[in-house]
């Protein structure tokens, strides 16, 4: 089955059917476990297709949990542990091996939506329970996350919310406006309003209408003050709490702003309510906002299945959003059963040459040890790379994090994971494959490359296995023959395999995920 | 798209071959020295709070400077001794910034006040009543970082400033080879995409040089494979425009490993800090231009961490040497290499922040910043432009704050600094379409226009 795949593929049109269509086809499976796992597996593929996508999902909701785990406060020295290497490592390691890989796959996009980066937020131990928020409500309502994130310590010093008191006019100071401000231009509105299929709102003279203007800002950052980090064990609570990283920040209400404010949209904040109050007044109002939905749900389908989604598919999954009140199920699998998201299942649908992603180089690191069989410790230093291509986890330059979703391409398109995709990271790309192929990524990882070593006393079969894990069950015409020149140059079953990968692995059809 | 090095087509075509071709250039012993030039961009992400970099030291200005700005006000100990500029006004710059105030004093170094965004001339009155285009989405930290780099304020441009004179450099063949104008050694910068042209990074101390070949023939044969696959064109996809990148890598590779070979050690020592490694890097290839045929650069290099809505001095104390003592290096390599009068060094940041404190000891995000220009063409010793009325709600304020409306534009800024790197006037306005709004008007720090 796999051989006739490839060898109809590659002699060009004709391929019309499987066997049985009401089975879910290699192809079908792999690309749908490219969208929504750390990548293809034999096992996951096979898994896949006996559950098919529903029985799948719901499997994926109960998975049991992968956990990251909880660092020392203090190093060895008596100073702040600020090596995150175990928690990078033990993230690298839940991709590769985790069963829960949906859940991950989406608590890593929400990371990269409410980003906190250890560029200003230093101890280690802050990051396992931030991360939770992401995991444990990756299956959960949107409206959870955004208040779960507003009160975790570690958001309070990456963007200010903790120790954020009301102005005090004698010593003539504002309220800080940076999570006021944050919180709506990245985590929840955008900075114009949003027609449901994800168009900007016009007004009459065909200007985008902005969410917010800087009173705005100002005012929530009013809203927003009066907020201290949780009280250390053994420590005295204070209205200014130094950084705590367990548990949830409290109100101290002496320094809540308690005058009326008007928000977004006009929305008034009326005066004399607690920090808590004026806190689910505005998350209540922006749930409302139906900005929201198109915003957020066009992010989360540019992370897991293409850049340039058609407004219809934003449209749709905006729909789910709004209609069930922003909860994270229903949204992820209205993204990934999406007639637009499962068109390419089909190897007659016509190819959409803007459809698809560039991996970045998280998912690309973990794909690629996935599909090489590979075995990660707790010690490996699979970041050391992930680093190098611009995107070190846990540590994005800012919390515009490492690319933007309105970056484009030369070309005109948008293709935010290539806003990290330059001529160095290009090469370096490269050079993790050639590493994994010739040399070893890491002391501990260890990659098996003999499932493919066993096929390659013939090219087609090969190329075959190489394309059912890494290519969706199989290659153009175009791959194929280079690879196939390159592993028939090459003398020994074993440099067969690793010439036939590194062209496959290299190759911008492997690169891109379509 | 075309991949706009060629030479992989070269390569695919003369397979098995590893001898690979740079470009058809080579050296012609390039026409760097005194026709070479390099605009060297510092960009300080997070938008830095100018109002701390410089101090006006008048008595009134520091008045009002120590007055409304409270817990973040430098003191006399946290400044430089006051440098006058030559008009004889006095300024302090931030004490940890005592490399800039020698190279102020000295007259490397000017200082243009209150520069920003903007689609036209601005006033309070106008900002407020909204009767005039403004820039898009002010104070946000990814507009106001592309509006710098695009020099395009009403927002959405596919192209930055330096991409675009990058386009007309190469459309003229001002460089004696293809590689590109535009060199980053900090990941990719829009400042430096053109219609064209296509930049080129390299982090430094990298290499772009793809590991695990060799001579034997099944590498060959790979490699040929390599190339053969990235001269396929699939026209406007995200499949072309990763192939395009490692194809643009990869031809790059050749050119810069041989024209980095004929390099030298520098002797001028440079900090070990991120920014200074990257200034470095430039530095090395500045040294070796004339082996890559070009007479005329732009690099990009950027340091992080200018977003101090908390915490601002201590930040400033750790960010500021960091700056100051990397310029204050690579300026001293020029003079090293013979080229100081050849490389301008310049700052962007997303804004300046506001004049008024926040609650945490920081500031919120602002407007109109002061920038640093920096080499041996430079008319140093002297602030262009004027500083804002320091007077929250005053003339130049937005709202009550201190957001200074900017009273220079980051064309004029960018179109001075073109300008010199060889713009001609008529192509000015295709590079800085807004720049005709302020009436074409350069700023002076490379002394006046001739005839004017």
């Amino acid at each position: 089955m796999k051989t006739l795949l490839y060898l109809i593929l590659i002699s060009g049109p004709g391929f019309s059917q499987t066997a049985n269509p009401t089975t879910m086809t290699d192809r079908a499976a792999a690309r749908f476990l490219d969208q929504a796992t750390w990548g293809p597996t034999p096992a996951s593929i096979a898994s896949l297709e006996q559950m098919g996508i529903t029985g799948w999902l719901d499997s994926q909701f109960s998975a049991a949990l992968s956990d990251l785990p909880d660092q020392a406060i203090l190093a060895s020295d008596g100073k702040s542990n600020n090596d995150l290497g175990p928690v990078q490592a033990a993230f690298f390691q839940n991709a590769v091996t985790g069963q829960d890989q949906l859940r991950q796959r989406v608590a890593f996009i929400l990371s990269q939506i409410w980003v906190v980066s250890q560029v200003s937020v230093h101890p280690a131990y802050a990051f396992p329970p931030y991360w939770r928020i992401f995991r444990d409500n990756a299956f959960g309502n949107y409206r959870d996350i955004v208040k779960a994130v507003t009160l975790s310590p570690a958001m309070g010093t990456y963007l200010n919310m903790a120790n954020n008191n009301k102005a005090n006019p004698a010593k003539g100071t504002a309220a800080n406006e940076n999570y006021a401000r944050e919180l709506m231009q990245l985590f929840t509105l955008g900075l114009t309003e949003l027609n449901p299929d994800g168009s900007p709102v016009l007004d009459a003279n065909q200007n985008p209408v902005p969410t917010y203007d800087q009173s705005v800002v100002t005012n929530m950052a009013k809203v927003l003050t009066g907020w201290t980090y949780p009280t250390a064990p053994d420590a005295t609570a204070k209205n200014n709490n130094p950084a705590y990283y367990f548990g949830r920040m409290f109100a101290v209400e002496a320094e809540h702003d308690t005058s009326a404010k008007t928000v977004f949209n006009k929305v008034v904040v009326p005066a004399g309510q607690t920090a808590e109050q004026d806190l689910d007044t505005v998350l209540d109002a922006l749930m409302q906002q139906p900005t929201m939905a198109p915003f957020i749900g066009k992010q989360l389908i540019q992370h897991m299945v293409t850049s340039n989604p058609s407004a219809a598919y934003v449209q749709r999954v905006a729909q789910v959003f709004s209609s069930a009140n922003g909860d994270m199920k229903s949204v992820i699998a209205a993204i990934l059963t999406d007639a637009e998201a499962r068109a390419g299942d089909d190897p007659n649908a016509p190819v959409n040459a803007t459809f698809g992603h560039l991996r970045e180089p998280v998912l690309f690191l973990a794909n690629l040890v996935r599909g090489l069989n590979g075995t990660v410790t707790a010690a490996n230093s699979l970041n050391y790379y992930a680093n190098e291509m611009g995107e070190d986890l846990f540590n994005a330059p800012s919390v515009f994090s490492y690319f933007s979703p309105q970056n484009r391409t030369q070309g005109g398109l948008l293709g935010p994971e290539f806003q990290i995709y330059s001529t160095q990271t290009a090469s370096d790309r490269a050079n993790v494959v050639s590493a994994a192929l010739y040399g070893s990524l890491d002391k501990t990882t260890k990659l098996d490359l003999s499932p493919f070593i066993a096929e390659a006393g013939n090219a087609g079969d090969l190329l075959d296995s190489i394309g059912y894990v890494f290519l969706h069950g199989g290659m153009s015409s175009n791959l194929a023959r280079a690879a196939a020149d390159a592993a028939g140059a090459a003398a020994t079953p074993t440099a067969k395999a690793q010439a036939a990968l590194y062209i496959a692995l290299t190759s911008s059809e492997y690169q891109v995920v379509q | 798209m075309l991949t706009r090095r060629g030479f992989v087509r070269v390569a695919a075509a003369s397979v098995g071959s590893l001898a690979l071709r740079p470009f058809g250039l080579l050296p012609a012993l390039a026409q760097s020295g005194a026709n070479y030039r390099a605009l060297v961009c510092v960009f300080l992400f997070g938008g830095n709070d100018s109002n701390n970099t410089i101090v006006p030291m008048d008595d009134a200005s520091y008045k009002a400077y120590t007055s409304i700005r409270g817990s973040l006000a430098l003191s006399a100990s946290e400044l430089t001794p006051t440098v006058y500029s030559a008009a004889n006004a006095p300024y302090a710059f931030h004490a940890k910034l005592v490399e800039l105030a020698s190279m102020f004093a000295s007259k490397e170094l000017a200082v243009v006040a209150n520069v920003g965004s903007l689609v036209q001339p601005l006033t309070r009155a106008q900002y407020q009543t909204q009767q005039m285009p403004l820039p898009l989405n002010l104070f946000s930290h990814a507009d106001q970082q592309l509006q710098w780099q695009t020099s395009i304020a009403q927002g959405n441009s596919p192209t930055g400033w330096a991409g675009r004179a990058a386009d007309y450099i190469e459309s003229q063949k001002i460089n004696s080879s293809s590689f590109p104008v535009f060199f980053s050694v900090a990941g990719n910068a829009l400042l430096g995409t053109g219609a064209t042209t296509q930049p080129v990074a390299i982090a430094p101390g990298g290499t772009l040089q793809l590991s695990g070949f060799n001579s034997s023939a099944a590498s060959q044969a790979r490699w040929s494979a390599l190339n053969n696959l990235l001269t396929l064109d699939s026209g406007v996809s995200l499949a072309q425009a990763a192939n395009d990148t490692l194809a643009n890598s990869i031809g790059d590779a050749t050119a810069l490993g041989q024209a980095l070979a004929k390099g030298t050690p520098l002797k001028t020592p440079f900090p070990d800090t991120p920014l200074a490694r990257q200034l470095q890097q430039v530095a090395q290839i500045i040294q070796v231009a004339s082996y890559l045929g070009m007479s005329r650069q732009v690099f990009f290099c950027s340091l992080g961490g200018f977003d101090t809505h908390a915490g601002e001095l201590e930040a400033h104390n750790a960010l500021y040497p960091e700056l100051s003592q990397a310029l204050a290096a690579f300026y001293a390599a020029t003079q090293e290499l013979g080229v100081a009068q050849n490389v301008t060094t310049f700052t962007e940041s997303d804004f300046s922040r506001t004049f008024q404190p926040t609650t945490t000891d920081g500031s919120d995000h602002a407007w109109g910043s002061h920038h640093l220009v920096v080499g041996g063409a430079v008319q140093g010793g002297q602030v262009y432009g004027a500083f804002p009325t320091f007077d929250l709600g005053g003339p130049n304020d937005t709202d009550t704050r201190g957001r200074w409306i900017p009273t220079l534009s980051i064309d004029q800024y960018g179109a001075t600094l073109a300008s010199w790197f060889g713009i001609p006037d008529t192509a000015l306005p295709a590079v800085f379409p807004n720049f005709p709004n302020f009436g074409a008007q350069k700023i002076g720090f490379f002394g006046p226009e001739p005839g004017s």
